[in-house]
């Protein structure tokens, strides 16, 4: 089960991935991935790992950007780098 | 002898200096250089070092502006620019080759070659049945896939480049296709008045007609098109085709490593993600032992597409860290630099969205291809075998001399 900070980030990370592809809120939804929504291609996905590393103030190498491709995934990724907390 | 990059009498270029005001990354030098190219047209050559830019400029050019253009593709390109992941899938830099000159002066001496106009070369019986040698060898490896032979055109409607994005990612080595408008007064008048001077014709603009085709800049779009907007037939297919690919590259088109005008032979597979990375792995293992057989020095590295300015930096590290295309890259011994001569692509499912082409699931189709530059193939070999077919391969030699 998900606790309070878990969903705050999860809604965090939602909020950044609506803005970086520029869809509404509702459709970003918590387990949403890479290709779900059109606007989610490779430049929408860029997009969002500048926008991760700017906001976290975390670098993001090449092999990362390859497996960050779900909020769920993106959010694992947050927490294990103490921003989950 | 020195092949002229751009038209006759042009005053003596002058030198400019430009720093960056940030260190250009190592692995962004290349790409800033090539990019300059197409900051101003009064840029006759460039050279980028990590804190300073040097570019030769006809001395007419407004430099302001100029710098300010080249500080925005610097900017563009290269800051926060993220580094690339290097993979080699094969290294073969190594094998010992017999050659090590520059085989363009002797290509040129030996009417071997002539350049029509920049990046636009006939090339002689020698040259042709060198690249006829590799052309049989890519048609083997289709073969080895019993691949659907076709035959597309060299124009490609403007219609289907927007559809698929390619006005955004590449405008730069866009060439376009028009004609005299079908006006008796028009046609009349660039009867009698059109000329050529300095390599450039002379007519009134408003004699064109709008363009609606451009010169193709790559052969597997046409299969995309050809399979848009309807279910898969089989749920795959492979295919292999070769044309004229035109793609502009400005003052970098200076010898047989850079064509405007180029011929390639792709062999394309559409299908689920699976089939496609699988094909694109096997065609690389059957091409790593045709290369074996005739001995060439080269390496396979992931690379990415020449996207411009605007998109550059997000595509080229997508491209990258999704593993999306791997060049052949031959050893050019004589400058101790490599040229890419080919590449192993995978598109996800890009141009399955973009053109509607569904698996039988009514899932969007994965597509990639394999892609092989036959006059830059020939001129890598050259410049390893050099032009005497007595120090060839056996197999090129009974094949091509």
């Amino acid at each position: 089960m998900n606790t309070p900070e878990d969903q705050n980030l999860t809604l965090q990370v939602q909020n950044l991935l609506a803005e970086a592809i520029q869809v509404p809120l509702e459709l970003v939804t918590p387990d949403l991935a890479f290709g779900d929504l059109p606007q989610w291609d490779s430049l929408g996905h860029m997009e969002v790992m500048l926008r991760l590393e700017e906001q976290f103030g975390i670098a993001i190498d090449a092999d990362r950007i390859a497996r960050l491709i779900s909020i769920p995934e993106i959010c694992h990724f947050l927490e294990e780098n103490g921003h989950g907390d | 002898m020195e092949i002229e990059p751009r038209s006759h009498q042009k005053p003596e270029p002058v030198l400019v200096e430009i720093e960056p005001g940030f260190t250009i990354p190592d692995f962004m030098l290349a790409e800033v250089q090539i990019k300059l190219a197409y900051a101003d047209e009064h840029i006759r050559s460039a050279s980028v070092q990590p804190e300073l830019i040097r570019l030769q400029v006809e001395a007419e050019a407004s430099q302001p502006e100029l710098i300010e253009k080249v500080q925005r593709i610097v900017e563009s390109l290269a800051k926060g620019a993220i580094r690339p992941k290097t993979q080699i899938l094969e290294d073969y830099m190594d094998r010992p080759v017999p050659y090590k000159a520059d085989p363009m002066p002797e290509l040129i001496r030996l009417a071997e070659i002539s350049q029509e106009s920049p990046g636009v070369f006939a090339l002689g019986p020698l040259v042709t049945r060198l690249a006829g040698y590799f052309e049989s060898q890519f048609l083997a490896l289709a073969d080895s896939f019993q691949a659907a032979p076709y035959r597309f055109p060299t124009l490609i409607p403007a219609r289907y480049l927007e559809r698929v994005n390619y006005f955004r990612s590449f405008p730069h080595s866009l060439t376009f296709a028009t004609h005299l408008r079908s006006d008796l007064d028009v046609i009349d008048r660039f009867s009698q008045e059109a000329a050529c001077a300095g390599g450039e014709l002379t007519a009134s603009p408003d004699s064109f007609a709008a363009v609606q085709n451009l010169l193709s800049p790559a052969v597997c779009y046409h299969l995309y098109f050809a399979l848009a907007d309807k279910p898969l037939p089989q749920g795959q297919v492979i295919a292999t085709a070769v044309g004229h690919c035109f793609r502009y590259e400005a003052i970098n088109l200076t010898s047989l490593e850079r064509l405007w005008d180029f011929t390639m032979r792709e062999v394309i597979f559409v299908g689920s993600k699976d089939f496609v990375l699988e094909n694109r792995e096997t065609a690389r293992q059957r091409m790593r032992e045709a290369f074996e057989r005739i001995g060439l020095a080269y390496r396979v590295e992931n690379a990415n597409d020449p996207f411009f300015i605007g998109e550059f930096r997000k595509q080229a590290a997508f491209q990258s860290a999704f593993q999306l295309k791997f060049e052949i890259r031959v050893s050019l011994p004589f400058n101790q630099s490599t040229l890419a001569v080919g590449s192993y692509n995978y598109h996800q499912d890009f141009f399955g969205r973009s053109l509607n082409i569904t698996l039988p699931d009514g899932s969007p189709a994965h597509t990639g291809c394999v892609a092989f530059g036959l006059e830059r193939i020939a001129f890598a070999f050259l410049a390893q075998f050099g032009l005497d077919p007595s120090g060839w391969p056996a197999e090129v030699r009974q094949a091509a001399a």
